[in-house]
């Protein structure tokens, strides 16, 4: 079958060359895919807006989005991570276990609500920030708070409640 | 001669029937199970397939949230090479070479690489 020589064109791809100077600088957000899953809730409900305007922009700038839309990138870039920092700052014990748990578990996120309601409660107390998926049915729980999941690799409750609802953390 | 006749009474009855005790349940007690097997399955195929609605618009959203920060980084990068680019033909032809006939940002596509990787 392979009649030519492999390229590893990831080798000889690399262009080292940095930003022109006439772009600002803007650190990256340097988080990898189990880290931001966690936090994309937050930076959901913190950034929203940044969000939108950078997606509108890219939607309306007529396929030159790459070049015309880098002010809005750099403002959901440091949005991001914003709250990145904050919650590394505030709850970095909660942050840490729920992320390492969803690196362990597949990034299943029915796998980890224990670590996910701990990391909710920290991140509520201390920055405000709440997670609600949108456009749930009204009259469900949503899926994050049901303590059963039906789909997890351990059926049965995946914590405990008070008798008013609240959930028992023990962290 | 007397003709041959049945005897007095009729023949025996011709056994046909199998004599064999009857097993197990009646058959609609089977019928019944296998419907209250597949009840109970669909009652609970109901909910987790509601469940597993819920869970995939958890993961979209998660998404989504964090799909103009990706984009973002992704155009940063492009850009940052598209102006390499050029810098590199203005030094190696003394002009800009446009390729396409056209306004839009185009990610190339092809790459010259270097002979010699020296790094």
């Amino acid at each position: 079958m392979a009649r030519r020589e492999s390229r590893f064109s990831q080798q000889v791809l690399i262009d080292t060359t940095p930003m022109p100077d006439h772009i600002p600088k803007v650190e990256e957000i340097g988080a990898t895919s189990a880290p931001l899953l966690s936090a994309a809730y937050f930076i959901g409900d913190r950034c929203r807006a940044y969000n939108d305007d950078f997606m509108k922009c890219k939607a309306e700038s007529n396929g030159r989005g790459e070049l015309e839309c880098l002010k809005e990138g750099r403002k959901v870039t440091r949005c991001a991570a914003s709250v990145i920092k904050d919650i590394n700052t505030h709850c970095l014990k909660q942050f840490t276990a729920h992320y390492e748990c969803l690196e362990n578990n597949n990034h299943r996120l029915w796998d980890c609500r224990k670590s996910e309601m701990s990391l909710n409660a920290c991140v509520f107390e201390k920055l405000g920030l709440k997670k609600t998926i949108p456009d749930a049915p009204k009259d469900q729980t949503p899926v994050h708070l049901r303590p059963t999941q039906i789909y997890s690799r351990y059926p049965g409750k995946q914590w405990h409640a008070k008798p008013d609802g609240t959930p028992i953390l023990d962290d | 001669m007397p003709q041959d006749m049945p005897p007095a009474g009729g023949y025996h009855q011709v056994q046909y029937k199998r004599n064999i005790p009857v097993r197990g349940f009646r058959p609609i007690v089977y019928v019944a199970g296998m419907v209250g097997c597949v009840a109970y399955g669909l009652y609970k195929q109901y909910y987790a397939a509601r469940e597993q609605y819920e869970i995939g618009r958890e993961k979209m959203w998660a998404r989504l949230h964090i799909l103009p920060l990706l984009q973002a980084e992704e155009d940063r990068d492009q850009v940052r090479r598209y102006y390499a680019d050029k810098a590199r033909e203005q030094s190696l032809l003394g002009a800009e070479i446009k390729v396409y006939n056209s306004d839009r940002f185009v990610r190339p596509t092809f790459a010259y690489t270097p002979a010699k990787v020296t790094e």
